[in-house]
């Protein structure tokens, strides 16, 4: 099962989308509190977009969409969003935060409540990674965010994006890590098994690369539903019986021991 | 015994432009393939790839191409297809990207594989297609290769010898 991540809408995208075999495919709305306030607004249902959604190539199930909410965060202030108790944020399947300093990259390790952490590729990173908050977000299970478009459209993209890349991955040995696409077009989609070889490039071992788009996205997406509902996860486990020759017990102490 | 390993990525031309594939030829795809190698890994990748790079089968209906080269140099191939972007023909340039459907060592392996994937293909069109004729020409030939298949694997129970040839 592997995963995309589209910023725009566009339906060809989608059927080139599970052409090439991807199961998920997320839709990206990006919040930017540099510009003046901005609302934080209900995402589009993915019903109202695809009347009917295509089947995934190689299985027989339709393809499966989820919301996504990023956040472009450059001042303290602007985490407060994730804080308040507006209906909006619940609504969404996944959050991601995209930090652009090293004070908000270091709260957004340790203390934030989102699933996925962006990297910048489109330029020099003004902040070196360190390891001290890296590991606490691998603890926490946040994951680190790769895109690899800008590096398919632009060659200097491509060279920021590399060296990105391998700076975060000296200092995390290759986990939590995915990679997803920006694409705006049908055309700048890559197949899962491409992306992968991407992965080789950017110092992930092959089987990181291929967990990067595999099982790490859907830990992100499990780890988005927990936030949504239980903040946790609870599981039931039938303990045996002590002994069988308990007797006739009255029945309401007999389905305590049921757990 | 001194054989050279070669691999052999199978990849489908994946494009919005249905005029894109009137123009798909060996020597386009065979530039575009090392346009995108020189720029992502440069001198050095560009002539470790092309020591024996070939284009060996090339479908220009079903954008389906064969690409060979070297077993210790095929990753730096494999990894600077995504970056292909366009290919050029005539002057024409005509926007798509490279999908990866299948590596394998030898030609046949990837023959096979071709062949389950054309199925499914088929039955993917069948599904989506929208006049009566076109459904009745897909449900023929549907019905023909399944019937071959049977056939086929009747023979085969003969002849398992053979496999054994392939080394790599």
């Amino acid at each position: 099962m592997v995963f995309q991540s589209p910023f725009r809408l566009d339906p060809q995208t989608e059927t080139k989308c599970d052409w090439v075999g991807y199961s998920t495919v997320a839709i990206n709305h990006v919040i930017d509190f540099k510009e003046k306030k901005q609302e934080i607004v209900k995402p589009i249902s993915p019903s109202e977009l695809f009347p009917s959604l295509p089947i995934v190539q190689g299985k027989s199930k339709p393809i499966k969409i989820v919301t996504r909410l990023t956040l472009v965060v450059s001042d303290p202030s602007h985490c407060n969003v994730l804080r308040s108790t507006s209906t909006n944020i619940r609504l969404y399947d996944i959050i991601a935060v995209f930090p652009k300093t090293e004070k908000l990259f270091h709260v957004a390790c340790t203390n934030l409540d989102v699933d996925l952490i962006c990297i910048n590729v489109t330029e020099k990173l003004p902040f070196y990674f360190r390891r001290p908050p890296v590991n606490m977000a691998i603890d926490r299970g946040v994951y680190f965010e790769l895109l690899y478009t800008p590096a398919i459209k632009d060659s200097t993209m491509r060279r920021y994006t590399i060296s990105n890349a391998l700076s975060l991955m000296q200092i995390c040995k290759g986990k939590n890590i995915i990679i997803s696409s920006a694409a705006e077009r049908p055309l700048e989609l890559r197949g899962p098994y491409d992306v992968a070889n991407l992965g080789l490039l950017f110092g992930l071992s092959e089987s990181d690369a291929k967990a990067a788009i595999s099982t790490n996205c859907r830990a992100v997406l499990l780890h988005g539903e927990t936030r949504k509902t239980a903040f946790g996860v609870v599981y039931t486990k039938k303990t045996p019986r002590a002994s069988e020759e308990e007797g006739v017990l009255p029945v309401c102490k007999k389905a305590k021991t049921e757990v | 015994m001194v054989r050279f390993k070669h691999r052999y990525l199978l990849c489908e031309i994946v494009s919005e432009d249905p005029r894109c594939r009137q123009c798909i030829d060996e020597r386009a795809v065979s530039a575009a393939a090392k346009d995108a190698v020189a720029r992502t890994h440069g001198d050095y990748g560009l002539a470790c790839c092309s020591i024996s790079f070939t284009v060996k089968y090339l479908n220009a209906y079903t954008g389906i191409v064969l690409l060979r080269c070297r077993k210790d140099f095929y990753r730096l191939l494999w990894s600077a297809l995504p970056f292909v972007t366009y290919l050029e023909n005539r002057n024409q340039r005509y926007s798509c990207f490279f999908n990866t459907l299948h590596v394998g060592g030898t030609i046949r392996t990837c023959q096979k594989f071709l062949v389950q994937y054309n199925r499914k293909q088929l039955l993917l069109l069948l599904h989506n297609c929208t006049s009566e004729e076109e459904r009745q020409s897909i449900q023929k030939s549907v019905l023909s290769c399944c019937l071959k298949e049977v056939e086929e694997e009747q023979s085969q129970s003969g002849d398992e010898e053979d496999d054994c040839a392939e080394t790599d």
